[in-house]
């Protein structure tokens, strides 16, 4: 019995952490989805000559001014890079603790520092990057 | 059991393209299991089944990254396994983990001195992990819209769509981006990847959605799967170079290309500080994590006294990577000295090692090891022509009797047989002297070869030689 209860716990473990992984990247497609839609919606905005322009806040229609809206934008596009940066952060970690869990190696370098510009770009240069 | 490695052996043969059948290519690993007890038959590992188990806490305590700076001597008879040991211990290793295999003799060149070829070694033994990082953009071409301006001139204007499974989104082009898109012939239907860094454009291929769309379509037409998720993606690479291969690209005279060539000659130590320098900056920084490898040296008693201190020193130093020596000699010279030391290294390098033994094969894992040979060179042995050989393999050298086995498939491929019979070994046996068949037949005729101690006919045979 006690057997069994120490199975379920591992499991439910185990599923909670998956679920919570997958629920991460389809949040990250979401934000992604957003992002491009503001980027977009801004691209338009500089494009357009007049003073006023028509924005949607849930299933409201707002007139508003084009400066505003803007910055509105663009703080939204902010807060979203700082949020999908954040997720993908977050995602590095439980993936480790989920293979943790299922008893396989971590995966190597995953939480290396990334080498800067300068120098990828010396090593692929150099023929060592494929 | 002998089946099942031979199962795992077809089907690894089947995935890599087939290469050259060399005397250990049949070797895939230690044949360990999960508590590194050694099983009889596996990874086309037979018997030594001590030496097997220590090679596997050695190779534990490697992946642990506990016995760097040390060093372990596999010593035993001639054509006992050790070299299939290390072959086995750096495939069960992986990829990841920097193997080099050399001989005691590669040392000796004109063109670099023997500690240079020893430093070369071990650096080539050190692996570092770095990681590569960019923002890439990935998606199916939807539309690309290009505009000219009327009469040639003035600022062209683009818009690409991109879709993954999940969204879809306009990009306006500046000419830049225009351009390279029109350079590398970018149409609807294509899947690409835009570094969001540097601008550049990376076709992967045509999505399988439009495989339809023509009738005929070239070779080198590739079809790939719609991206998923999101589009704008962060694409991480970690590498694993060695610092050998950091050293050279930063060794002036020569460049990357001596990469290529293999000739790389000697390596300014200047050079060598100054990478120890930045990789220990890297390491600081979290960019780069340090994978202490292999190295293995081969008739380790072909090294002379100066380069055994030169390892001695080596050893010391905190970035060692595992050294694995193997010898087949006893109690011998010591090369460049006039003393005699066991194995033919000396003791205070001795002292370092761990010593594992091999012992010679019995007659049933003889048996064992000659078959999966058969097996890995394609050749149908029957049963009996499998024991002949055994009773070659005990009585002469299993080397011998592994020679016999390509030999005796051709002559039995020319009478056009399946399976290679006892006669096609017999016959391949009268065909090819063993060393001690050979030695017999000097001694018996050494008066009619040339220069001989005993004195003969020389000068009349050298006119039949001519």
């Amino acid at each position: 019995m006690n057997d069994q209860e120490k199975v379920l716990k591992y499991l439910v473990s185990v599923e909670k952490l998956a679920e919570e992984i997958l629920a991460d990247k389809r949040e990250i497609v979401l934000l992604d989805k957003r992002r491009n839609h503001n980027r977009e919606a801004l691209r338009d905005l500089t494009k357009s000559n007049q003073q006023k322009c028509w924005m949607t806040v849930g299933s409201m229609l707002i007139k508003n001014n084009l400066e505003t809206t803007k910055n509105l934008l663009e703080a939204d596009q902010r807060q979203l890079n700082i949020e999908i940066n954040k997720l993908r952060c977050d995602l590095k970690v439980k993936v480790n603790n989920l293979r943790d869990l299922e008893m396989q190696p971590p995966v190597p370098g995953l939480m290396l520092v990334p080498l800067s510009q300068k120098e990828t770009q010396g090593m692929s240069n150099a023929g060592l990057f494929p | 059991m002998a089946s099942i490695a031979a199962a795992q052996v077809q089907e690894v043969r089947s995935i890599t393209r087939i290469e050259r059948i060399g005397a250990h290519s049949h070797i895939r690993g230690l044949g360990l299991d999960d508590s590194l007890e050694p099983r009889a038959v596996s990874q086309g590992m037979v018997g030594q089944k001590m030496a097997r188990k220590a090679a596997g806490v050695v190779l534990q305590m490697i992946r642990e990254g506990k016995i760097a700076g040390r060093a372990v001597l596999l010593a035993g008879q001639p054509g006992t396994g050790k070299t299939a040991i290390a072959m086995g211990l750096a495939q069960a290793l992986g990829p990841d983990t920097p193997f080099t295999s050399m001989a005691g003799s590669e040392i000796f060149s004109l063109e670099m001195s023997k500690t240079e070829a020893l430093t070369q070694a071990i650096r080539k033994s050190i692996g570092i992990r770095i990681k590569e990082e960019s923002e890439i953009i990935e998606g199916e071409v939807v539309e690309v819209v290009i505009e000219r301006a009327a009469g040639g001139g003035g600022a062209r204007v683009g818009r690409l769509t991109l879709k993954t499974t999940d969204m879809e989104t306009n990009y306006d082009m500046g000419a830049k981006m225009i351009d390279s898109l029109l350079k590398e012939k970018v149409q609807a239907g294509d899947v690409i990847t835009i570094d969001k860094a540097t601008g550049k454009i990376n076709k992967l291929g045509r999505s399988f959605a439009r495989a339809r769309d023509y009738d005929a379509t070239g070779q080198q037409a590739r079809f790939v799967q719609c991206p998923e998720g999101e589009l704008q993606k962060r694409k991480e690479v970690v590498h694993t170079v060695t610092l050998h291969e950091v050293d050279v690209i930063n060794s002036r005279t020569h460049g990357f290309l001596a990469l290529f060539s293999g000739d790389t000659g000697e390596i300014k130590s200047e050079i060598r500080e100054q990478i120890n320098s930045k990789v220990a900056e890297w390491r600081e920084e979290g960019k780069a994590e340090m994978i202490p490898g292999v190295l293995f040296i081969d008739e380790a008693h072909m090294l002379d006294i100066e380069c055994f201190s030169f390892l001695n020193r080596a050893l010391e130093s905190e970035t060692a990577p595992v050294v694995i020596m193997a010898t087949n000699r006893g109690i011998t010279r010591i090369r460049g000295t006039n003393y005699q030391s066991p194995h033919g290294i000396p003791l205070d390098l001795l002292d370092r090692m761990i010593i594992v033994p091999t012992s010679p094969y019995s007659h049933q894992e003889l048996r064992e090891i000659l078959n999966i040979r058969c097996e890995e060179e394609d050749c149908q042995m029957s049963n009996d022509a499998l024991t002949v050989l055994t009773r070659v393999a005990t009585e002469t050298s299993l080397r011998y009797a592994i020679q016999l086995i390509t030999t005796a498939s051709l002559v039995a491929k020319r009478r056009k047989a399946t399976e290679v019979s006892m006669e096609d070994v017999k016959k391949v046996y009268s065909l090819f002297l063993d060393e001690h068949r050979s030695e017999q037949f000097l001694k018996e005729y050494q008066d009619e070869f040339m220069f001989n101690d005993g004195g003969g006919d020389a000068p009349q045979l050298m006119e039949v030689a001519q």
